[in-house]
């Protein structure tokens, strides 16, 4: 492990890449079923936040803003723009949840929310997300707390069937899907909060995006306090686990840091081995081990010879960089968004929180970028691969479908980067010289 | 302070066919049940496409971090395109409690050693407009300190509406940039294009008409934009206002300070783009000018519909709906009928009534207005055996169940479809929708739904 930089070193961001914290709360309310997300502020941070996500995953996407303009910010605490929110939102529609969150505006000006929530009479949870403090992933993460917080009824009994799943922002909705039949194939029922897997994952149904289709419901969050066991998955994770376990101490808690590479994907096997007593796993499950084994040799001498840049969110940052060096890839330098514990664990020469600018200014250290669409263009002025992940990805299509976790997507991934690292070298060299050594 | 633009002022102009029946509506959006981006876009739209001026946006993540790197404003600068780069001070609490200025001041200090722009915009957004961090100042301090214009953007999302922070980015560079500078030398057919933004080319497909004419675009505000000829602009002859409403009061006050007569057209479709061409020609008033101008019109037409006609043979008879909102309520349609489709209804819920009346001119007494498109379009593919649907993506579903072929409206062009040749490209993309086999095969029914 190299050095780590855990603030920017700068006054400004060039070139960002880091998301607001009020765009990871609505996500996560767009993985909640009927909800309409609700944000309140200034009418263009919800209309950017609808283009940018509309874009990402090629599907309409359900949110609406309190529309607060400056006559309005002056007068009012958030009671009137917020109450006649929800009052012109249930007139069209009926969603079964107003997912409500602020950002930097209500916020400075001191709007009591919680105060306005408690006074509306519709379904509704509030969560703080002001932008000018956190990042995406807090934003998804305060959100799956204030959901539970504010929905889940205390228990004291316990089924053991039952387990809570609790994913990081970055995982897309195959990614969570893949973790949930993963953990069902050992015979648990697998609720996932918030789940994208059938919200966002793009299938043809009608709908009309007035709500968001598919997701956890209202009633499930409602009940999800006897589950024998919850899993959370990154480490923007951790606290929305602990305010589960608060509503029923009973409750045991399992924390993974991410799901990539052959000993993550082991250490969550393990665990679901000792929980259920079983002596091995489904038969598909040993079978995707053994092609990961195979994938990860058939990839190691291209990985082996190239160097990675890795620019992403914290927790998906560990999980990439962990497969890369699995498999032999020189994760040079790894960029992150905001500061976190994971920083500290990742495996690569240089860790640092910046923007792409950074990016560009070690571009002699790295050869491949794994990263948003933001690095199109440097990888493309500067002659690096590129393999594209994380938010946003405007250039491609199928994004809730790439799938790197477990053995299965480890898999897949792997072969991805080394294929990218062998064409960025071949066009280097002008010529195309076989260097595959299968095995 | 006293730079700040008079926002009542600018939403009461009286040029504004918008304002005339809805007095106060233009500026108050409905909390809960609005859609369309914040004053602050429309500014960031106005002003970004100079490519040699550095952007820093003054607040938090979400204003920025959602939106740099999405519209592709093509520029033919050599430099680095400062348009297709983010900058801001994406404060935090600290800032919030004890003022972002000093943060300001830093990161204008910074740009200017590590990218050395023609100039520096800086945008106000919610909170930093909020916690009042003194733009003016800081822009005056700056621009003192490093010889180049500092030009404060006071246009901060919950002041409105994008089309109103359109006018606030006209604004800006109204007061700190038009007029500062001299060409090195002026002809009697200079012209700024206003409110062209460049977005996929578009205005690369009529300047080399322009250029061929002996037209000359003195400045534009801003597709291809420079710094030093916007500065310039004042010495034009006339200002060619491109389908951009929001900028017409930006237009009047030239025309009052420093005389320049304007005219405002579009150059989408066939139709309008010869239109367009011959109005600036009439508008510059020289007898040669518009003989040539003619003459170039009958040249391209020519030319274009050689190039069209296999494409109007296989339009024959096809039929269109289309569902979408603003001018596009009859541009799109006029743009269709040049390729020899026939289009049967259009959508009018979000357009306004001279929009409305340029619909219904358009589609001719036949056409449907659709005043609920959610509901009607259906029908209207159902009664006229339309072969071809025109929406945003929530209607791709309509599309599908009716076994009939989807153009998304709204997707972000890859390609120009403005002037004569940008309707070549129209006219393939839309073949390739018709004949794409797709929408057929996904609307097949599940064996288990049979
Ligand atoms: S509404 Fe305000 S805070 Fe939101 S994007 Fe616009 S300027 Fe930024």
């Amino acid at each position: 492990m190299g050095k780590v930089m855990h603030k920017r070193s700068k006054p400004l961001q060039v070139n960002p890449f880091k998301l607001s914290q009020p765009m990871g709360a609505t996500l996560a309310f767009l993985g909640v079923d009927g909800c309409m997300p609700l944000m309140h502020g200034g009418q263009g941070c919800t209309s950017f936040t609808k283009v940018f996500f509309t874009r990402h995953f090629c599907e309409p996407i359900a949110i609406q803003t309190s529309a607060v303009t400056d006559a309005i910010a002056v007068l009012d605490g958030g009671d009137y723009s917020i109450v006649e929110s929800v009052k012109n939102i249930t007139k069209k529609v009926a969603p079964s949840l107003i997912g409500l969150h602020t950002t930097g505006l209500p916020e400075t000006k001191g709007d009591d929310v919680r105060g306005v929530a408690a006074q509306i009479e519709y379904p509704l949870v509030y969560v703080n997300t002001p932008d000018y403090e956190g990042g995406f992933e807090s934003g998804w993460a305060l959100t799956c707390t204030a959901l539970i917080e504010q929905l889940t009824e205390p228990a004291e009994s316990i089924d053991d069937n039952k387990l809570v799943l609790l994913p990081h922002v970055s995982l897309t909705p195959i990614e969570v899907e893949k973790i949930k039949e993963f953990i069902e194939g050992f015979g648990f029922n697998v609720l996932a909060l918030p789940d994208l897997s059938t919200s966002l994952d793009g299938h043809l149904g009608e709908k009309q995006a007035a709500l968001s289709s598919g997701g956890i419901t209202v009633e499930e969050i409602r009940t999800f306090a006897d589950a024998g066991l919850v899993i959370s998955v990154g480490d923007s994770m951790q606290s929305c686990a602990t305010a589960l376990q608060k509503k029923n101490p009973e409750m045991r808690h399992q924390h993974f840091s991410h799901l990539q590479g052959l000993e993550a994907t082991d250490a969550l096997a393990e665990l679901l081995l000792t929980e259920t007593g079983f002596s091995g796993p489904p038969l598909t499950v040993a079978r995707w081990r053994q092609r990961l084994q195979d994938a990860m040799l058939d990839s190691h001498f291209s990985l082996g010879q190239s160097r990675f840049l890795v620019a992403a969110e914290p927790d998906q940052l560990a999980g990439l960089c962990q497969a890369l060096y699995d498999a032999g890839g020189k994760v040079t330098v790894a960029i992150s968004t905001v500061d976190s514990p994971q920083l500290e664990k990742i495996k690569a020469d240089q860790v640092l929180v910046g923007d792409l600018e950074d990016a560009e200014q070690l571009a002699d250290n790295y050869d491949v970028i794994v990263s948003n669409c933001h690095c199109e263009a440097l990888a493309h002025r500067l002659h690096k691969g590129l393999v594209l992940r994380g938010f946003p990805n405007w250039e491609q299509v199928g994004n809730p479908l790439k799938n790197d976790l477990l053995y299965e997507g480890g898999a897949y991934f792997l072969f991805e980067s080394a294929n990218a690292a062998t064409v960025m070298r071949d066009a280097g060299r002008g010529t195309r010289t076989p260097e595959n050594h299968c095995f | 302070m006293a730079n700040k633009p008079k926002i009542k002022e600018l939403l009461d102009e009286s040029s504004c066919a918008h304002n005339q029946t809805r007095k106060v509506a233009c500026n108050a959006p409905t909390p809960g049940a609005t859609t369309g981006g914040c004053a602050f876009e429309g500014a960031q739209i106005s002003l970004f496409p100079y490519a040699d001026a550095a952007h820093l946006v003054h607040g938090p993540m979400t204003c920025l971090g959602s939106s740099w790197e999405t519209r592709a404003t093509g520029t033919s600068f050599a430099g680095r395109d400062l348009t297709q780069m983010g900058f801001t001070t994406d404060i935090n609490i600290n800032d919030v409690v004890f003022s972002g200025e000093e943060k300001v001041a830093a990161s204008i200090d910074y740009i200017m050693a590590h990218y050395a722009p023609e100039a520096i915009f800086v945008y106000a957004t919610c909170v930093t407009a909020m916690i009042g961090d003194d733009l003016d100042l800081l822009c005056n301090q700056a621009a003192e300190r490093h010889g180049v214009p500092m030009v404060p953007v006071h246009a901060p999302g919950f002041v409105g509406s994008k089309n109103l922070g359109s006018r606030l980015g006209g604004e800006a560079a109204l007061a700190h940039l038009i007029g500062t500078k001299e060409p090195e030398t002026t002809t009697a057919f200079d012209i700024n294009l206003i409110g062209e933004y460049n977005v996929t080319g578009d205005m690369w497909q009529y300047t080399p008409l322009l250029e061929e004419l002996g037209i000359r675009v003195l400045a534009t505000l801003s597709g291809d934009g420079r710094v030093a000829q916007i500065r310039t602009a004042h010495r034009a002859r006339l200002n060619v206002l491109v389908c951009a409403k929001s900028l017409v009061s930006l237009t009047r006050k030239l025309e009052e300070r420093y005389g320049i007569p304007s005219i405002a057209l579009s150059f989408y479709g066939k139709r309008d783009t010869s239109k367009g061409l011959l109005a600036i020609a009439e508008a510059l008033g020289d007898a040669g000018l518009i003989e040539r101008t003619r003459a170039l019109i009958t040249r391209e037409e020519a030319k274009l519909s050689e190039k069209l006609k296999p494409y109007q043979a296989f339009f024959k008879s096809k039929k269109a709906v289309l569902n979408t909102g603003g001018n596009k309520t009859w541009s799109i349609a006029a743009a269709l009928q040049d390729l020899g489709i026939e289009v049967v209804g259009t959508a009018v819920k979000k357009a306004t009534e001279d929009d409305r009346a340029k619909a219904r001119e358009t589609l001719g007494d036949k056409g449907v207005l659709m005043m609920n498109p959610g509901v009607e379009q259906a029908k209207i593919i159902d009664e006229t055996g339309a072969d071809l649907l025109l929406a945003g993506g929530r209607s791709l579903y309509t599309a599908i169940k009716k076994g009939i072929a989807f153009a998304d409206v709204n997707q972000e062009k890859k390609k120009s479809y403005g002037g004569y040749a940008g309707l070549l490209n129209l006219a393939e993309d839309l073949k390739n929708a018709l004949q794409n086999p797709v929408f057929k095969n996904v609307a097949r029914r599940a064996p288990w739904e049979k």
